[in-house]
């Protein structure tokens, strides 16, 4: 086996939801907002995550290097091309992180 | 494209059975990218743990492996490495299995300066068996043992791995992965006694009475207490209080290593040089 995984086709960031415990620690990390926990009754700690925004992803590979369970994958630099970071991305990330690192329900883009 | 960690995991134990945030899987996957980057082979790299929430860790990566008795991870790597010399031996200790238990292993591995990389998982407490005092508990600490508040002095591995002789004595923060895998790569290539120590989080046991209950608010914590090696260097007494530094604290290309003595002692035992005496060498005392 390779340490090289190929990615799946035009997709900035994908996670593996078999491994995610859901910490909240990529949420945090993430300065554009990209990810969000979700409810899942399933899980044990009652959440997910997902990736609620994967355009306005920067690349900055942040989330997968702090995730501690091998769980979140971003692709490279070479092969996807990643958004500059907004404001609005900004904004999104601290409704999501004052939220209990969940996007708002109500939650309304401001521009 | 990204990178497979998969490749360097024993799939079949996935997922881990670290708590949720811990940073023991950050550590870990730091790890894997520095071995990556050096192109170590598998087969030529070996991973010795001992007993704690850090024992997991030989557990999960496919390289040749050792899950040892608590404490001992530097006795059995010791031996692993005079057999193997050639090839790169790892021991992962937590702080209460390096420092506690084994504290007697590890200052004599220092001692002896042999090519073992010495990676301490450092969470201030006693994790696996839920939250009793660790020599590394900050005091004023919750613990299960010390609950109305730690008054045992705390311990700092890295100024112990100097005085012992090690090395290389490095330290870094878990929230700083990219710093922790250059840290990893500068030790795996040293030749000496490698002693790095990762502080990791540990909000379930240390957190969870301490005001710190989530993986976020114990690394902001982590963050607060530890400054760059450059700045703390800049620092008066006074303002170096409570604080740790990180990076290298301590590297010496010079120092005699155990193995390359070790061959000396085969030769003479096959006739090839006389004993070794106190000529050989330069500080005798």
């Amino acid at each position: 086996m390779s340490s090289i995984m190929n990615a799946p086709e035009n997709t900035a960031v994908w996670v593996d939801t078999v491994r995610c415990k859901a910490c909240d620690i990529c949420v945090d990390a993430c300065p554009a907002g990209v990810l969000s926990m979700q409810q899942e009754p399933a899980s044990t700690l009652g959440a997910m995550i997902s990736v609620i925004a994967p355009e306005a992803c920067i690349g900055c590979n942040e989330c997968e290097l702090t995730c501690p369970d091998f769980a979140i994958f971003v692709a490279s630099k070479k092969e996807f091309k990643f958004a500059k970071l907004t404001d609005s991305a900004k904004e999104r990330q601290e409704a999501i992180v004052n939220n209990q690192y969940r996007l708002p329900v109500d939650y309304k883009e401001s521009n | 494209m990204a990178f497979n960690y998969d490749s360097y995991l024993r799939l079949e134990k996935m997922p881990t059975l670290w708590c949720w945030g811990c940073g023991d899987g950050v550590i870990l996957k730091a790890f894997i990218r520095a071995v990556d980057k050096m192109g170590i082979s598998k087969d030529d790299m070996c991973v010795v743990s001992g007993i704690g929430c850090s024992g997991r860790f030989s557990s999960y990566v496919d390289f040749n492996t050792i899950h040892t008795t608590h404490g001992r991870t530097v006795a059995y790597a010791t031996g692993v490495k005079l057999a193997n010399p050639t090839k790169h031996v790892v021991c992962v200790a937590g702080d209460g299995d390096a420092l506690a238990i084994g504290g007697n292993h590890t200052i004599h591995g220092c001692r002896r300066n042999i090519d073992i990389t010495m990676i301490v998982i450092q969470n201030f407490i006693y994790g696996l068996t839920n939250s009793q005092t660790s020599p590394t508990t900050p005091k004023g600490m919750w613990t299960v043992t010390q609950k109305a508040g730690n008054i045992d002095p705390t311990f700092d591995g890295c100024e112990l791995a100097i005085a012992s002789g090690a090395s290389f004595v490095g330290r870094e923060n878990v929230t700083q992965p990219r710093k922790l895998e250059k840290l990893f790569i500068q030790a795996l290539e040293h030749r000496g006694f490698a002693y790095v120590e990762a502080l990791s989080n540990c909000h379930i046991n240390l957190g969870r009475k301490n005001k710190m209950a989530s993986a976020m608010q114990n690394l902001d914590w982590i963050d607060d207490i530890t400054v760059t090696k450059k700045k703390y260097d800049a620092m008066t007494p006074e303002e170096q209080l409570n604080l740790l530094p990180t990076g290298i604290l301590k590297q010496d290309k010079e120092a005699d290593e155990y193995c390359d003595m070790y061959a000396e002692i085969i030769k003479v035992h096959q006739g090839d040089r006389k004993k070794i005496t106190q000529d050989d060498f330069e500080k005798k005392i």
